[in-house]
C-alpha cells in the first residue's frame, strides 16, 4: 500500500513539474488583398518554428502556432481572436499586419488580456488629432508589444535620408486610402518644413482598391511640375505601372522613390526599375551574419530568398517569444513581460530588444530598422544608411 | 487645369478603350447570347494574366507569344465551365446565376492564390514595355498602343464572326429567340457553349495584355470587370455593337477628369459609376 501511495504521489509531482506543450496564437491575412504580406509572415514563422523546435523547443517541449487568417479584415480578425483565445485557449498572441484591423481588436484584447506581440499595426495615432491611433490605445498596456516600427518612425528614416540627399524639390503622388493618405500629408509637411517645395502632390486610386494601373495622367503632371524627386506612396502592384509609365511619357525627376509596403515578386529583373528606390526593412545582402544565415535557411525551406521584409519580423518575433519564455523558465504572464521587457533578441536585421517609444512601454524596431534600397542592374543594392550601403546612389539623369 | 495636357488625356484615353472593349465584349456576349451574368469574367482576365506570367517565367515566353497558348486555353476553360456548371442553371431565376458564377468566381481565385500566392508577379524583363513614340508633346506608349491594336483586330473580328459566319449567325439567333432557335434546329447548348467559351477567350486575352502592363494578383479582375460592367450597362444589357462606342467614353471620360482635375485619378471610379448612374437615368427618363 505504501509503495502504491508512493508511485501515485510520485507521478502527482511529476505531472506538476512537466511542462505544457506552449502555444502562440497567430493572426495574419492569409488571403485577400493583403495575402502577400500574410504569406511572407507566414513563411518566416515557418522558419522559426522549424529552428527552435530543432533547438530544444519552448520549455522541453515543441512549441506550436496556430495561424489564423485575419484577411486584413476587422470583422474577421475579431473572430479569429476570440477563437485563439476561447477554443484554443492560448496565452500568446503573435502576427498581426493592417492598422484598420487592429483597431478593431483593441476591445478584444483589453477583454482577454493575452500578451499579445504585435507586428503590424502601424498608426500610432500621435500628431493626428482626429483619430486615436494604436500607440495611444494600447501603447501603456504592458502585456502589449508592438514589433514594426510605428508610422512616424517610418516617417522619421525617410526624413533623414531626404535631408542626406538635398534635393531641390519634390512631387509627392499618393494612394487615396488610409493608407496613402495620411502618410503624404506627414511626408508633405516634414519635407516643407525642412525647406524643401513640395512642387505637387496627388491622388490616385492604387490596382489594389480598383484601380487599372493607367498613372499617365498623374505622371503627365508630374512632367509638367518638373521636380527633382518623385516620392509615391502605394501598393506593391502599383510599382511596375508607375515606373514603366514614367519612362514611357519621358517624364525623368533624378531620383524615384516608392514607398509601398512591399514589391511585386520578379520585379528587379524590369528594365523600368533601374535607378527607383524604396525603404525596406530587411534584404538578404545587408552585411551582418544574421541576414545570410536566415536569408540561406529562408531559401532553403522555401525554395528562393525573402522579398518581403514582414517574413524576417515574423520570424525574429517568434524567437523573442521563444527566447523570452524558455528564459522565464514559465508561461506566466508576469515573468515573460519581464523577460521580453529585458532581454536583448538576434534577428536578421541586427540585435534588438523592447524600448519605449513616445507613449508605448514595449516597441521593438525603430527608424535605425529602414534602409533605402535602389535597383541597380537587377539587384536591389543598399544604398542609405552609409554605414551599411552595398553600393553608392545613382541618380537617374 | 493645365490645357497643355489635353492632347496626352486624349491619345491616352483612346488606346486604354481597346482593353475596356475587348474586356466588356465578352461579358457582353455572355450577356447578350446566353442571357447570364457573369460575376466571374474577371477571373478569366486573372488566369489569363497569370498563364502569360507562368509561361515567362517557366519558358521565357514573350506575352503576346503567349496569346496563342493562353487563348484556346481560356476557351476550354470557359466552356468547361458553362458544361459543368452555367448551363444547369440557365433557367433557374438570375439570383441564383449570380450567385453561381459569383461562387465560381471565388473559387479561381483561390485557386489562383494557392498556386501563385497573394504576391503581385511581375513578369519582369519586357524589352517594349517602357517605351513611348515622342509626337510633339504627346507619347504614345508601344504597350497601350499594341494593346490597342489587338483589340481593334479582336473586336472587330467578333463583329465580323456574328455578322458573316453560321456559328455568328446562330448566336444572334439564339440570342434573339432562343425557342425559336431550337424549333429551327439550332443546338441551342452548343452556340451557348461557344459564346461562352469565346467570352472567357476574350477576357483571357486582355489579361495577357495586363500582365504586361501591371503585376497580376489573384483579385487583378476585379478592376477590368466593374468597367466592364459600366460600359455593358452604357451601350444596353446585350448590345454588343454599342460596346466600343461605351468603352471610348468611359476611357476618354477617366482619361480627361484624371488629367485635368486635381487629385483626378481617385475620381476615375467615380466618374463610371456617374456616367452609369447618368445612362440608368436617362433610359428610366426617356421611357416615361
Amino acid at each position: 500500500m505504501k509503495k502504491l501511495l508512493a508511485v501515485l504521489l510520485a507521478a502527482v509531482v511529476g505531472l506538476g513539474l512537466a511542462q505544457e506543450q506552449v502555444t502562440i496564437g497567430i493572426l495574419s491575412p492569409l488571403t485577400g488583398g493583403a495575402a502577400g504580406t500574410g504569406l511572407a509572415q507566414r513563411a518566416g514563422f515557418e522558419l522559426a518554428l522549424a529552428e527552435i523546435n530543432a533547438a530544444g523547443g519552448v520549455l522541453g517541449q515543441p512549441l506550436r502556432i496556430i495561424i489564423e487568417d485575419d484577411r486584413a479584415d476587422p470583422a474577421t480578425s475579431v473572430a479569429a481572436f476570440e477563437k485563439l483565445m476561447t477554443e484554443d485557449g492560448v496565452e500568446f498572441i503573435a502576427g498581426g499586419f493592417a492598422s484598420g484591423a487592429t483597431l478593431a481588436l483593441v476591445e478584444s484584447f483589453r477583454t482577454f488580456q493575452p500578451i499579445v506581440s504585435w507586428i503590424g499595426g502601424a498608426s500610432s495615432g500621435i500628431g493626428n488629432d482626429d483619430f486615436e491611433g494604436i500607440e495611444e490605445l494600447l501603447g501603456e498596456e504592458e502585456w502589449f508589444f508592438h514589433v514594426h516600427p510605428w508610422d512616424y518612425q517610418n516617417v522619421e528614416a525617410t526624413f533623414g535620408f531626404i535631408e542626406d540627399l538635398g534635393v531641390g524639390s519634390v512631387a509627392l503622388l499618393h494612394e487615396d486610402g488610409a493608407f496613402g493618405t495620411p502618410g503624404a500629408a506627414g511626408l508633405e509637411a516634414g519635407v516643407e518644413q525642412m525647406g524643401i517645395p513640395v512642387v505637387l502632390r496627388e491622388a490616385f486610386t492604387s490596382t489594389l482598391t480598383g484601380g487599372t494601373g493607367d498613372f499617365r495622367a498623374t505622371l503627365s503632371k508630374v512632367g509638367a511640375a518638373n521636380p527633382d524627386m518623385l516620392y509615391w506612396i502605394g501598393y506593391d502592384s502599383d510599382a511596375q505601372p508607375l515606373s514603366s509609365q514614367l519612362k514611357e511619357l519621358g517624364v525623368a525627376p533624378a531620383y524615384v522613390f516608392g514607398a509601398p509596403p512591399g514589391w511585386p515578386t520578379g520585379i528587379e529583373a524590369a528594365p523600368e526599375m533601374e535607378c527607383v528606390m524604396g525603404l525596406i526593412g530587411y534584404l538578404p545582402n545587408l552585411p551582418n551574419p544574421e541576414a545570410v544565415a536566415f536569408a540561406n535557411a529562408y531559401r532553403e525551406m522555401h525554395g528562393a530568398y525573402p522579398d518581403n521584409y514582414m517574413a524576417a519580423l515574423a520570424y525574429a518575433q517568434l524567437w523573442s517569444y521563444a527566447d523570452a519564455i524558455n528564459a522565464a523558465g514559465t508561461t506566466d504572464q508576469a515573468a515573460v513581460i519581464e523577460k521580453l521587457q529585458t532581454m536583448t533578441f538576434r534577428s536578421p536585421m541586427g540585435d534588438w530588444s523592447f524600448k519605449p517609444s513616445v507613449i508605448a512601454k514595449h516597441q521593438g524596431f525603430g527608424s535605425d530598422m529602414w534602409l533605402v534600397f535602389q535597383f541597380q542592374n537587377g539587384v536591389r543594392e543598399i544604398v542609405w544608411p552609409a554605414d551599411r550601403a552595398t553600393a553608392p546612389l545613382a541618380a537617374c539623369r | 487645369m493645365d490645357l497643355t495636357l489635353l492632347p496626352q488625356a486624349l491619345v491616352s484615353g483612346v488606346l486604354a478603350s481597346g482593353l475596356y472593349a475587348l474586356v466588356a465584349v465578352g461579358l457582353a456576349l455572355a450577356i447578350g447570347v446566353i442571357g447570364i451574368v457573369n460575376f466571374a469574367h474577371g477571373e478569366f482576365f486573372m488566369i489569363g494574366a497569370f498563364l502569360a506570367y507562368q509561361l515567362f517565367v517557366s519558358f521565357g515566353f514573350d506575352p503576346l507569344l503567349s496569346i496563342l497558348f493562353v487563348a484556346p486555353v481560356l476557351f476550354v476553360i470557359g466552356a468547361a465551365l458553362y458544361a459543368s456548371t452555367i448551363r444547369f442553371v440557365l433557367k433557374a431565376p438570375e439570383l441564383n446565376q449570380m450567385l453561381l458564377t459569383f461562387g465560381i468566381g471565388i473559387i479561381l481565385q483561390n485557386l489562383a492564390l494557392m498556386v501563385w500566392g497573394g504576391d503581385p508577379r511581375s513578369i519582369g524583363g519586357v524589352p517594349y514595355r517602357a517605351i513611348g513614340i515622342q509626337l510633339g508633346d504627346v507619347s504614345v506608349g508601344l504597350v497601350p498602343l499594341g494593346s490597342f491594336a489587338i483589340s481593334v483586330l479582336l473586336v472587330g473580328g467578333l463583329y465580323l464572326m456574328l455578322a458573316r459566319t453560321p456559328v455568328g449567325r446562330a448566336m444572334r439567333a439564339v440570342a434573339q429567340n432562343r425557342i425559336g432557335a431550337g424549333l429551327v434546329g439550332l443546338e441551342v447548348n452548343r452556340v451557348y457553349l461557344v459564346a461562352f467559351g469565346l467570352s472567357a477567350l476574350l477576357a483571357g486575352i486582355g489579361g495577357v495584355m495586363i500582365a504586361v502592363i501591371q503585376s497580376p494578383t489573384p483579385t487583378v479582375g476585379l478592376a477590368y470587370t466593374l468597367k466592364a460592367f459600366a460600359i455593358v450597362v452604357l451601350a444596353g444589357l446585350g448590345n454588343i455593337r454599342g460596346i466600343v462606342t461605351a468603352a471610348i467614353v468611359v476611357a476618354l471620360a477617366e482619361s480627361l477628369v484624371a488629367t485635368l482635375v486635381p487629385n483626378g485619378d481617385a475620381l476615375r471610379n467615380a466618374v463610371f459609376f456617374a456616367l452609369i448612374l447618368g445612362t440608368l437615368v436617362y433610359r428610366s427618363w426617356r421611357k416615361t
